[in-house]
C-alpha cells in the first residue's frame, strides 16, 4: 500500500516537471529547425546559433544586459543590507513597522506602475533615459528585494552577541564587519541572486525606462517577437538556458567542495583529539 | 577609598523609565577575591553586572573602577570581561577564532594569539577543539569556551552571569570546583551571578545577598549561613527553624516557653525577636535529655542524612537533619548548644547590625 502511494505522488512530481519543462524544451527543439518555423520539423540546423552570434547587436544587448543585472543587485545588496540593518536597529517599534511596511508595499505594488512613476519621474527632472535610468530603477525595485532576505536572518541573529563583541573591545565598525555581517551573509548571498535574477527578466519597469540607444534582453525579445518570432530567440533562449544550467550546476558543486572541506577539517582534529587522549 | 577596591558602586540608583531597579546600591569589590551575587530572578543581579561591564548606564550615583570613575566609559574600554548567561558564542567561528576574538581586535601579533589561545585552552581543558564549530560543543564544552574567550583578555575583573545554570547537576558541581580552583590560580577578580544558594556557599569569598533591587547582607558564607540579618536571609540560605522568641536580657533568650543561653547581645531588654535554629544543628535525643520535645510528624530519607518535621506543643514546626533515625508518632528531644541560637532584630540595617555585633564581640 505504502509503496503505490510513493508511486503516485512520484508520478505527480514527474507530471508536474513535464508541465514545467516542456515549452523550454519545445522551443529550444525548434531553435534547430531548418523549417524556420515551429510548425513542422524539417531537418537539424545550426543556423540560427550562427546568426545568433553574428548579430553584433544581440551579442551587445545581452552584454548590457548583464552588466545592468550585476551593477544593479551589486549596489542594491549594498544599500538593502544597510537598510535592513538600520531598520532592524530602529529603537521604536511603531517606525520600524511603519519602515517594514513602506518596504513591502513596494515589494507587491506592480511592475507597471513603478516603470511608469520612475518614467514620470525621470522626465520630470529631465534625467535622458538610457543605461543610467534603467540601472537606476533596477537599483530601487531591488532593494525591497534584498531587505526582506536580510530581515530574517538579522532577526535570527543572538542579540547578545553583539553586547559580547563590544565586552571583548569591538567598536561599532568591527561588530558590524565580524559579527554582523558574516552572521548574515546567507540572506545577503540570496538577496543578492534574487535581485539579480529579477534584474535579469525584469521587463516592464525597463520598458518604460529605456531610452532610444539601449535595451535589456527582455525588451528587445519583446519588440522582435511582435515582428513574427524569428527562430534566432529560440537560439537565444537555448543559450540562456543552457547559460542558467550551468549556474546551478556550478552553484551545487561550490556547496558540495565546502561541505566536503569542513567534513575533512573535521575528521583531522578529531584524529588530533584521539592523538591527545 | 581603601586601596585594594578595584569596583565601588557609590549611591547607584538605576531605572527604567520610572521602574526602580536598583535603590541606592553601595558596594566595595576588593582584588582577587570571588564574589557572589545572590538573589531571586528579577532582583537586579545582571543589572549590576551590565553597570560594571557598561552595557548599561546608572541613573543616580557614581562607579568607580581601578579608581577611576567610569559611567562615561564604554564596555570596549573597560578591562572588564563577561560571561554570559547564554554564552552569546559567535557560531560562524570555529573555537580558536571565538577565543581569539579580543585578541585581534587588539591587533596582536599572530604568534602570540597562537600562544595565549593555546595557553588558555588548556587551562579550560579543550585543547585539541580549535577547529571545532560552536554546533559541535556540548553545553560545558561551549561554557568553557566562553570562559576561555573572556579570560585570554586577561581582565582585572571577569564576570559572570549564572554560567553553570544551564548544565545538569553533576556537570555543574564540577564545574564549580573548576572554576573556583582557576580563579584561585590567576588571582582575577570574579563577579559570579546565581541564584543557588549551594552555589554560592560553595565558591565565594564573599556573598552579596539582594532582594529587590537591594543589597540585604553581605559577608563571608560562614558569616551569612550563621548569622543571616533577617527572616528572608536566613530562609533563602539554606534551611532553617525560624521560630518567634523574646530577648529577655543580654545572652538570653526565650521561645516555646522556655528560656534559653545564647551568645546574642546588645538588644533592648524584653525585645521581641525572630530565632533560627539550623535543622543541622539540632541533635536528636530522649525527652528528658532533650531542651525542647516534638512529636516526629514526617521523615524523609535524603541520602547523607534523615530530614524529620515534627511539632512542638506550641504547633511550632521543627525540621531536623539527623543521620539517625527517628520512629513517626513517638515524641523525641531535641538538644542544641548555646551558640546554634541565632537570634534576629526585626528591620535592622546591615549597618546596625554589624555594628551590634561588634560592640558585643570585641569585650
Ligand atoms: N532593558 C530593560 N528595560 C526595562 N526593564 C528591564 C530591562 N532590563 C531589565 N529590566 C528589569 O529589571 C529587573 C531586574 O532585571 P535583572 O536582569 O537584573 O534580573 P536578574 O536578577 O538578573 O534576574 P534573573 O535571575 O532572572 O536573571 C527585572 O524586573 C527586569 O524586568
Ligand atoms: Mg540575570
Amino acid at each position: 500500500m505504502g509503496q503505490k502511494k510513493f508511486k503516485w505522488s512520484n508520478l505527480y512530481l514527474i507530471f508536474v516537471f513535464i508541465v514545467l519543462y516542456l515549452p523550454i524544451l519545445y522551443l529550444i527543439f525548434y531553435s534547430f529547425n531548418e523549417g524556420g518555423t515551429m510548425n513542422s520539423f524539417t531537418g537539424f540546423t545550426w543556423e540560427y546559433y550562427q546568426a545568433v552570434f553574428a548579430d553584433k547587436r544581440l551579442i551587445s544587448i545581452v552584454l548590457n544586459t548583464l552588466l545592468v543585472a550585476l551593477l544593479s543587485s551589486l549596489l542594491a545588496t549594498i544599500i538593502g543590507t544597510l537598510g535592513a540593518i538600520g531598520i532592524h536597529y530602529v529603537k521604536k517599534r511603531q517606525t520600524r513597522n511603519t519602515l517594514m511596511s513602506f518596504n513591502n508595499v513596494l515589494m507587491v505594488s506592480p511592475d507597471v506602475i513603478i516603470g511608469a512613476s520612475f518614467l514620470i519621474m525621470f522626465t520630470f527632472v529631465g534625467f535622458k533615459l538610457g543605461f543610467a535610468s534603467v540601472l537606476l530603477s533596477h537599483i530601487a525595485f531591488s532593494i525591497p528585494i534584498v531587505v526582506l532576505m536580510v530581515l530574517p536572518k538579522l532577526q535570527e541573529m543572538n542579540p547578545s552577541m553583539i553586547t559580547a563583541a563590544r565586552d571583548l573591545g569591538a567598536n561599532n565598525l568591527q561588530v558590524l564587519s565580524k559579527i554582523i555581517l558574516p552572521s548574515i551573509t546567507p540572506g545577503i548571498l540570496a538577496g543578492y541572486f534574487m535581485a539579480f535574477t529579477y534584474s535579469l527578466d525584469d521587463f516592464a519597469v525597463t520598458f518604460f525606462v529605456t531610452g532610444n540607444g539601449f535595451s535589456t534582453l527582455s525588451v528587445e525579445i519583446y519588440s522582435r517577437a511582435r515582428q513574427g518570432v524569428s527562430l534566432e530567440i529560440n537560439a537565444l533562449s537555448a543559450i540562456m538556458f543552457l547559460f542558467a544550467l550551468i549556474l546551478v550546476v556550478g552553484y551545487y558543486f561550490i556547496q558540495q567542495y565546502n561541505m566536503t572541506k569542513k567534513q575533512k577539517s573535521r575528521e583531522r582534529e578529531r584524529a588530533k583529539v584521539v592523538d591527545l587522549l | 577609598m581603601t586601596g585594594n577596591a578595584i569596583i565601588e558602586f557609590n549611591h547607584v540608583k538605576k531605572q527604567y523609565d520610572d521602574n526602580v531597579i536598583l535603590k541606592d546600591i553601595d558596594l566595595e569589590i576588593e582584588r582577587g577575591k570571588f564574589y557572589t551575587l545572590l538573589g531571586p530572578s528579577g532582583c537586579g543581579k545582571t543589572t549590576i553586572l551590565n553597570l560594571v561591564a557598561g552595557f548599561t548606564e546608572a541613573t543616580e550615583g557614581t562607579i568607580t573602577l581601578n579608581g577611576k570613575k567610569v559611567n562615561d566609559i564604554p564596555p570596549n574600554q573597560r578591562t572588564v570581561n563577561t560571561v554570559f548567561q547564554d554564552y552569546a558564542l559567535f557560531p560562524h567561528m570555529n573555537v580558536f577564532e571565538n577565543v581569539a576574538f579580543g585578541l585581534r581586535i587588539k591587533k596582536m601579533n599572530k604568534n602570540v594569539i597562537k600562544e595565549k589561545v593555546a595557553e588558555v585552552l588548556k587551562m579550560v581543558q579543550l585543547s585539541g577543539y580549535e577547529e571545532r564549530g560552536i554546533s559541535e560543543m556540548s553545553g560545558g564544552q561551549r561554557q568553557r569556551v566562553a570562559i576561555a574567550r573572556a579570560l585570554v583578555n586577561e581582565p582585572d575583573v571577569l564576570l559572570l552571569d549564572e554560567p553553570l545554570s544551564a548544565l545538569d547537576l553533576k556537570l555543574r558541581t564540577d564545574m564549580q570546583y573548576e572554576l573556583r580552583e582557576l580563579q584561585q590560580r590567576l588571582g582575577i577578580t570574579f563577579i559570579f551571578v546565581t541564584h543557588d544558594q549551594e552555589e554560592a556557599l560553595a565558591m565565594s569569598d564573599i556573598i552579596f545577598v539582594m532582594k529587590e533591587g537591594e543589597i540585604v547582607q553581605s559577608g563571608t558564607p560562614v558569616d551569612i549561613y550563621d548569622e543571616p540579618i533577617n527572616r528572608y536571609v536566613a530562609d533563602f540560605i539554606g534551611e532553617s527553624n525560624i521560630v518567634k522568641g523574646t530577648m529577655i536580657q543580654d545572652y538570653e533568650v526565650s521561645f516555646v516557653g522556655h528560656t534559653f543561653e545564647c551568645v546574642d547581645a546588645g538588644m533592648r531588654p524584653n525585645e521581641k525577636v525572630e530565632v533560627v535554629l539550623r535543622p543541622e544543628d539540632l541533635v536528636l535525643t530522649s525527652v528528658e535529655k532533650g531542651k525542647l520535645t516534638v512529636q516526629v510528624d514526617t521523615q524523609l530519607f535524603r541520602g547523607v542524612h534523615y530530614e524529620i518535621i515534627g511539632y512542638d506543643r506550641d504547633g511550632n514546626e521543627w525540621m531536623v537533619h539527623s543521620t539517625k533515625k527517628a520512629k513517626v508518632g513517638s515524641e523525641v528531644g531535641l538538644y542544641f548548644e548555646p551558640e546554634d541560637i541565632h537570634v534576629m532584630r526585626f528591620g535592622e540595617s546591615e549597618q546596625e547590625f554589624d555594628a551590634r555585633l561588634e560592640s558585643y564581640e570585641e569585650e
